[in-house]
């Protein structure tokens, strides 16, 4: 009796013991958010890990680890266990915290999964201002450098960098005033403190549609789904790409069989046509991109924003 | 509109789904708020999984029961065991606290509730009648006027909290230079990190407050215990308030309410600063200043209905500019968008149904509070009383160490609960007010975030004497800063005996 149950404990363990090796996944998935509750980054991770439960057949439990401009929840992702089990949300300030904090997360400790999709950047002004066009914009700039309040992320955020894109590229000089994030920013646009932001388009898209504000360009390839008669920059002649965007990461040195299963699978939810309505529905553009491309899309990324950094002088960790 | 939402509101209160899930809503709402160490904002961030399977509207009906009942229950544990179970707590513990341990802990939670329900339905009120208007309002508060009105809120706490001024304006200095670490909001410098990373982002507000009056209370019940008297007895007297005792408090109720509601209105601003104006302008109005903090009833009545007012007020850049009043409505809207619906001002024209829904929601979700707390909630709470101090205190020790974790999940906010542990103890045995300290660390941020704004766009100090409401808030703050001491040098002049 007692080896009886001796070798059925032993068989069940060897069986449970193979399932681990080969059926990957056979437990929760933590996915890491590195901003708070009801974010963007939060919203994405939420809308891509409640299908990818669907398809891997495991749940995947969205975690929030705020903190220090997103670097928080970075290390906390960088310094998991590579095994799979740990994965979360990217995006665009965490490549260029490489370059401007002490002690960043680099891109080597971390191993690209998928792309989500670009979130570019737009100028907007308030509905108050003279500017009509790009033009009248950048000419009044150019006559007044220093003195136009543009609404923006501290330095290194995302609506930051587009900003300085945008002085880069275009000759211009912006007084650049730093919001905690969207919301304020947006504000500050709507009560007439900044003239002009540089938040993505569905940021903006409401206000815009209610007249409060005019979105001037996007400064992106294409134009917006969102906002199919607002022109890019290119458009307009300036040549201005800037941006936010979103990958699916995990800490570096995760086993090949298991990154293959978890990109698959990411891919597989981000070209679902339900996924691709709800998250359009929410905002968000979508380009499913396996890991090859997305790691070269980060990697153009970080080649066009490191001159950029280096010229506004935020840089104190030199590649 | 009216009858459409009287409409909403019925077949809220007939659909067994959204009536059920409210309830449930609302019981969580009054466990989470409860515990010590879980705000608002986590106990919707931990129900937002269980929104995904669902419709919007039972969606957003639990989360606004979630929401509206956590805010009512954070002064269940400030009455109890002086822990404000949320921030906008902080206030209530000076006279919850203190009529509790006269033995009328019963009768302030009965106050809290009556003065939150009144809230909330102000609230609701305003919400549902002028949410536009006051919207409009809220967008012409730019950075002077925010920078102004947290000094105005610094210098009224300074002014509330009771005892030494001197030793108040030391703790809320202490409080201000706390709020410095971490990163620099405007440059992006990591500044007082002492090298780790850790405190990179910065010291947050709830692992703060646990350790300052969770944890050091704790301690000092310890040092207490020797003498075998039991600090707080168990609720004897009665547990509701004369009807006539409440009547009285109605002006107070009201002030407190509209107070709320246009505070929460502001973005960013939150429920701290609104129970910190409605305290200090009660006591300002009151004949006997002096009475507060002693345990009378009016002083849980204002910041009571603040808070909960805020919850309206904080809806009202959501529902009008999609724009979210606090971390509590980030939440929501991160709701919203999970539900593909993306708030704006459009919002009134092309989601109406949503509007009732929220409106229904919220109303439901007060009706729910009101006879939930009042029937079971209180019954239940009081008994926490008559649980041995020793088994009471170990679980409130763990329950702040779990809450202090888990407001970022990092082990550093443990380390920092524990550390402001022991400088509230040493601040209760100095006899050093504790409150001030909190309030410098919430306000500092914002104050400095402000002041550095404003003059980075305005260049030039002049602005806050241009602007009018600036030069209002501004000049009550330096008034009730520097009057009392010129009043006292002029009487001392006087009688120079």
């Amino acid at each position: 009796m007692k080896l009886k149950f001796m070798m059925a404990a032993a068989a069940f363990s060897a069986i449970a013991g193979s399932a681990l090796a080969e059926d990957f996944p056979a437990g929760p998935i933590t996915w890491v958010v590195n901003w708070p509750a009801g974010g963007g980054q939060d919203t994405t991770s939420r809308l891509v890990a409640e299908r990818l439960s669907d398809v891997l057949g495991v749940p995947v439990v969205v975690e929030n680890y705020a903190g220090a401009g997103g670097l928080t929840g970075m290390r906390e992702l960088a310094g998991a266990d590579p095994d799979g089990y740990t994965i979360g949300m990217l995006g665009a300030s965490s490549i260029i915290q490489q370059y401007t904090t002490d002690e960043p997360v680099k891109m080597d400790e971390l191993e690209v999964l998928s792309f989500f999709g670009p979130d570019p950047g737009a100028l907007t002004v308030g509905a108050g201002t003279p500017y009509q066009t790009l033009d009248d914009y950048v000419t009044a700039v150019k006559e007044a450098p220093g003195d136009v309040p543009n609404g923006n992320d501290p330095p290194g955020g995302a609506s930051y960098i587009s900003a300085s894109f945008m002085e880069a590229l275009l000759g211009l000089e912006l007084n650049k005033v730093p919001y905690p994030g969207y919301a304020p920013t947006v504000t500050a646009l709507l009560g007439g403190e900044v003239e002009s932001a540089t938040v993505p388009i569905p940021q903006v898209l409401e206000h815009a549609k209610a007249g409060d504000v005019r979105i001037l360009g996007v400064m992106a390839a294409g134009r917006h789904f969102l906002a199919p008669d607002v022109p890019t920059f290119a458009e307009q002649g300036y040549d201005v790409v800037a941006g936010d965007f979103r990958a699916v990461v995990g800490p570096a040195g995760i086993p090949a069989d298991r990154a293959k299963v978890l990109s698959d699978a990411l891919v597989e939810v981000l070209s679902s046509d339900a996924f691709v309505t709800a998250a359009n529905a929410a905002g968000y553009m979508i380009e499913p991109l396996g890991p090859e491309e997305a790691a070269a899309r980060i990697a153009a990324f970080d080649e066009q924003v490191y001159p950029v950094l280096e010229g506004a002088g935020l840089v104190t960790n030199p590649k | 509109m009216t009858s459409d939402l009287l409409a909403t509101i019925l077949s809220d209160l007939v659909s067994p789904t959204l009536l059920g899930l409210a309830l449930l809503g609302t019981v969580l709402g009054l466990v989470f708020g409860a515990l010590p160490g879980v705000s608002s904002t986590m106990a919707l961030a931990v129900m937002l999984p269980f929104t995904y399977g669902m419709e919007t509207a039972p969606a957003m009906v639990m989360m606004l029961a979630v929401f509206f009942s956590s805010v009512y229950a954070g002064s269940v544990s400030a009455i109890l065991l002086n822990i404000p179970g949320t921030p906008g707590a902080m206030i209530t513990l000076l006279d919850g606290h203190a009529m509790a341990r006269k033995g009328r802990a019963a009768e302030a939670m009965s106050y809290a509730l009556i003065a939150s329900i009144f809230g909330g339905v102000v609230g609701w009120i305003l919400l549902v009648l002028l949410a536009p208007t006051i919207a409009h309002y809220a967008l012409q508060f730019g950075s002077p006027e925010y920078a102004a009105v947290v000094l105005f809120g610094l210098a009224l706490v300074a002014y509330a909290s009771s005892g030494d001024t001197l030793r108040g304006l030391a703790a809320g200095a202490m409080g201000l230079l706390v709020g410095v670490v971490g990163r620099d909001q405007v440059t992006d410098v990591p500044r007082f990190t002492f090298g780790t990373a850790d405190l990179q982002g910065g010291i947050d507000i709830i692992p703060l407050a646990i350790g300052l009056f969770g944890i050091a209370e704790v301690l000092s019940l310890l040092c207490r215990s020797k003498d075998a008297a039991d600090p707080v007895p168990e609720s004897a007297g009665r547990t509701w308030p004369r009807l006539r005792d409440l009547v009285g408090e109605f002006p107070t109720a009201l002030r407190g309410s509209v107070i709320g509601t246009f505070v929460g209105a502001i973005p960013a601003a939150g429920s701290a600063v609104a129970v910190a104006l409605a305290y200090a302008f009660e006591k300002r109005l009151s004949r006997t200043p002096d009475d507060f903090g002693t345990g009378i009833p009016r002083g849980v009545v204002a910041p009571e209905a603040a808070n909960n007012a805020c919850v309206g007020g904080a809806l009202i850049p959501m529902m009008t500019l999609g724009i979210p009043g606090d971390s509590i409505t980030a939440v929501l809207i991160g709701v919203l968008l999970l539900h593909g619906l993306r708030p704006g001002p459009g919002l009134f024209e092309n989601q109406p149904d949503l509007i009732l829904t929220i409106y229904g929601g919220l109303f439901l979700a007060i009706l729910l509070t009101a006879i939930v707390a009042g029937a079971i909630g209180i019954p239940v709470y009081r008994r926490i009383l008559a649980i041995p101090q020793r088994l009471l205190m170990s679980a409130v020790l763990i329950l702040c160490i779990l809450g202090a974790y888990s407001v970022r999940n990092a082990v550093i906010d443990i380390w920092v609960a524990i550390f402001f542990g022991a400088v509230g103890f040493a601040f209760i045995r100095l006899n050093i007010p504790v409150l001030p300290l909190a309030f410098g660390a919430v306000l500092g941020p914002l104050l400095e975030e402000n002041l550095r704004r404003t003059l980075l766009i305005h260049k030039d100090v002049g602005v806050f004497f241009e602007r009018p409401v600036s030069l209002l808030l501004v000049s009550v703050s330096l008034a009730i800063l520097v009057l009392p001491t010129v009043i006292g040098l002029l009487a001392k002049l006087r009688r120079p005996d």
